[in-house]
């Protein structure tokens, strides 16, 4: 393939996808002083490393990078390169603008996307987290740069789905690799306690089994078979468990409402509250306070 | 209706809930876990209302699934926990935070402290509780040095099976056992020991009221007897300690026995009717019940050890589990004759408690060969491990000698493992695969409810697998490879000094 610059405002053949800022295949021969200097900028920026061995740095952390690693790179993160130019070699650039994409994991794509809200908060999450934005040797990437490339170039009939289509794929893609590699899949207990750690940081949400199996990189089938097996729960009943557990403390130690502590700690209602509450403890929660004064 | 007895283990990792026969057979059991928290690298805390709501959870299920519809009658509920657990506890009962567990190290300051003073032999031999920061002793000293507020809000330290306890039934009670893991109790007098109280800074009523293994005096708070399907008047045994509890379930009560349990961590352990008394403070004595005292030394470097060995030399290609893959190392390493060719492992990845109690010592291979393959290095490292047990078990063999072992725990369950084993030892092993707290606990209550008339005669009713024998022509040289193992872990305790230097550099 050979090497293009497309951006935003600058060719007409990205006019039709507003949320493509730029999308670029170079292949630097010569270095540029200055030409890839620590900084942030907007959106979400995919790299896919072609040709060379790149040092670059994600706010204070370098990373080298070599051919078929992918880089991910979020708004909130100052990215450049070590030596402040690039290095001789090649790589593929995708930039994406969701309407929406904040470090506390708040993030929506767009109306133009086909994935569906609660999919969207998931991959915000996943975003959100970012530790390791490298995904070493992830060829799987190329093909679907090279054919969002020929999609946008040549136009044939269907394109503008197409595109659309191939930005939701690379974004899934890239999302799961992610998810996977924060998760070893030989360490589930490291993913357990990584998992009851989001739980408890986020009570108050209604967490469902998909959105659980979705952040630790595992389909909803596998990951409650895992969580049952590991833990003697189901997902669902495990949530319940740390809600009751939480519900116990704040009961105990502080004045909140009952209203205040149901909805702190995820119930639906102060109702929903009280008959959880009840049938696993055999108290109501008034109950419970009054003998734990 | 039959009538049956329900016991229930807290422990490190979940709360198990055992359904035991009038006979003592085990008919059904459930678990289920909660998370240890680390918010320093050398911090392991439980969250106290995520144990108890678990706690509740388990037994909940284990009625309605199993104990009502097949119409049993639940006699008693037995308890046992986990030692040296701390929480503070403020006047109202409420939690203080969270549980400071055993595999917490915090309290690395006070374990010297207490040395420099010339006042640890002392502790050391009245309490039975090594002088380690393990012991909630060093737990409550690092609280009152370093929580000051939380300290002085403090009106109990207790333990999580003590929380629990309180929970169902509104008192404070430590069981003896338990107690004598604190590093704060007299196994001798049996009561608080004033020097240790001394050290941590508080005073006997900071803690519970002590009470025997057998003890029956508790009540079910009404709630939860209704909740349950209980009678509020279902007796409950306080019950023991999970040490005391698997080493009573393995059956070695009275008898010329040690027990070897391989999981992550190791132990060995003995039963006798005196704390042993060392001078080099390498074993811990703690109470099991009125007669008898439970015995031995914990190795930190067992299990654990495989499974580092597995991840980091294992075959992941095709997506196996690390036990796929330490199966298939364990395989290869049969083929490699005794000594791997030349090649031995001492195995102080995490520092080592029995018997050299050293926390820098550190893993070594020593006799590597270019010839030498992964395999090689899985017989050394497996004989590494076991020949570590062996050198706990020699020390207790001077002081109770034995003439067979009982061999339990998750790791211990591989035929390389129990053969090896046999062929180190000289001697015949018993592998028991059952639960052994359950079994403990089990003889425990039908004791107490008169089923048994002793726990001697209890331990009868234990049950082992196929035993295995030495091959007595390899034991031998496994002789050799231990003088030589001994030699090196001395010879190189300088060494481990100094390395450890580079670390905190």
């Amino acid at each position: 393939m050979n090497p293009f610059e497309l951006y935003q405002g600058k060719t007409a053949l990205l006019e039709e996808f507003p949320f493509i800022a730029s999308f670029t295949y170079q292949k630097i021969q010569q270095i540029t002083l200055h030409s890839m200097p620590v900084a942030r900028q907007e959106g979400l920026r995919l790299f896919g490393i072609q040709e060379g061995r790149f040092d670059w740095k994600i706010d204070d952390k370098s990373y080298l990078l070599y051919p078929n690693d992918a880089l991910v790179v979020c708004p909130w993160q100052a990215m450049g390169s070590t030596k402040g130019h690039t290095e001789i070699g090649a790589f593929m650039q995708l930039q994406l603008l969701p309407s929406q994409l904040e470090g506390n994991g708040h993030f929506t794509l767009g109306e133009w996307s086909q994935l569906p809200t609660s999919d969207q908060r998931i991959v915000g999450k996943i975003l959100g987290q970012n530790n390791r934005p490298v995904l070493p040797r992830f060829k799987r990437l190329f093909p679907l740069f090279e054919t969002l490339a020929q999609e946008l170039t040549e136009q044939e009939l269907g394109y503008r789905t197409r595109v659309r289509q191939l930005v939701d794929e690379i974004l899934l893609t890239v999302v799961r690799a992610m998810s996977k590699q924060e998760h070893d899949p030989r360490d589930f207990p490291q993913t357990f306690l990584k998992l009851e750690q989001s739980l408890r940081n986020n009570l108050e949400h209604p967490w469902t089994v998909e959105e659980m199996a979705g952040l630790v990189g595992l389909g909803t089938t596998a990951f409650s078979e895992k969580v049952k097996r590991f833990s003697g729960f189901s997902p669902l009943n495990y949530l319940i468990n740390i809600r009751i557990s939480e519900a116990m403390r704040l009961l105990k130690s502080t004045e909140d409402s009952l209203t205040d502590i149901a909805f702190q700690t995820g119930f639906y209602s102060s109702q929903h509250f009280s008959s959880t509450f009840k049938k696993l403890t055999g108290y109501t929660p008034r109950d419970f306070r009054k003998n734990n004064p | 209706m039959t009538a049956c007895i329900i016991c229930i283990d807290i422990n490190t990792s979940a709360v198990k809930a055992h359904v035991y026969s009038m006979e003592g057979i085990a008919l059904y059991s459930q678990k289920a876990s909660y998370p240890t928290f680390h918010p320093q690298p050398d911090w392991s805390e439980q969250d106290p209302e995520q144990v108890f709501v678990t706690t509740l959870f388990v037994v909940k299920n284990l009625l309605n699934t199993f104990v009502i519809p097949q119409q049993y009658a639940v006699q008693a509920f037995c308890f046992t926990g986990s030692m040296h657990s701390v929480l503070p506890i403020d006047a109202h009962g409420v939690p203080l935070g969270k549980a400071i567990i055993w595999a917490d190290n915090r309290g690395t300051a006070q374990v010297k402290a207490l040395q420099a003073s010339g006042k640890a032999a002392e502790v050391y031999r009245a309490t039975g509780t090594p002088i380690h920061p393990m012991s909630p002793l060093m737990k409550i000293a690092w609280l009152k040095q370093f929580q000051p507020t939380i300290a002085a809000k403090t009106d109990k330290y207790i333990s999580l099976k003590e929380y629990i306890i309180f929970q169902l039934t509104g008192q404070y009670l430590v069981d003896e056992s338990i107690a004598s893991s604190t590093g704060l109790f007299n196994s001798y007098t049996r009561s608080w020991e004033t020097e240790a109280l001394a050290f941590a800074g508080i005073k006997a009523h900071h803690l519970s009221e002590v009470a025997s293994v057998m003890y029956d005096g508790l009540k079910l708070k009404k709630e939860y007897a209704f909740s349950w399907g209980v009678s509020e008047n279902t007796t409950l045994i306080l019950g023991g300690s999970d040490g005391c509890m698997a080493t009573l379930g393995a059956g070695i009560l009275g008898k010329k026995q040690v027990t070897v349990t391989i999981g992550a961590s190791a132990a060995v352990r003995i039963v006798g009717q005196k704390p042993i008394e060392d001078p080099q403070a390498r074993f811990f004595n703690y109470i099991l019940n009125e007669e008898y005292y439970v015995s031995g030394g914990p190795s930190n470097n067992a299990g654990v050890v495989f499974d580092w060995f597995a991840r980091q030399m294992g075959d992941f290609s095709q997506g196996e589990s690390v036990e796929e893959v330490l199966e298939e190392l364990f395989r290869k390493a049969r083929e490699i004759s005794i000594g791997a060719d030349g090649l031995l492992f001492l195995p102080y990845l995490l520092g080592e408690r029995a018997p050299i109690w050293n926390a820098n010592a550190r893993g070594v291979y020593l006799g590597l060969h270019i010839n030498h393959q992964t395999a090689h290095l899985m017989r050394a490292t497996l004989e590494g491990v076991l020949l570590e047990i062996y050198s706990i078990a020699q020390m207790l063999h001077q002081v109770h000698t034995f003439d067979s072992v009982v061999l339990n725990g998750s790791a211990s369950t591989h035929p390389i493992i129990t053969q090896t084993l046999a062929d180190i030892f000289g001697k015949t092993i018993h592998p028991n695969t059952d639960d052994g707290v359950g079994t403990g606990m089990a003889l425990l209550t039908l004791t107490k409810l008169g089923v048994f008339n002793t726990l001697s005669q209890a331990v009868n009713a234990v049950r082992y697998e196929q035993a295995y024998q030495p091959n007595l022509a390899h034991y031998p040289q496994y002789q050799q490879l231990f003088t030589l193992f001994e030699q090196l872990t001395q010879n190189l305790l300088p060494a481990f000094e100094q390395l450890a230097t580079f670390r905190q550099a």
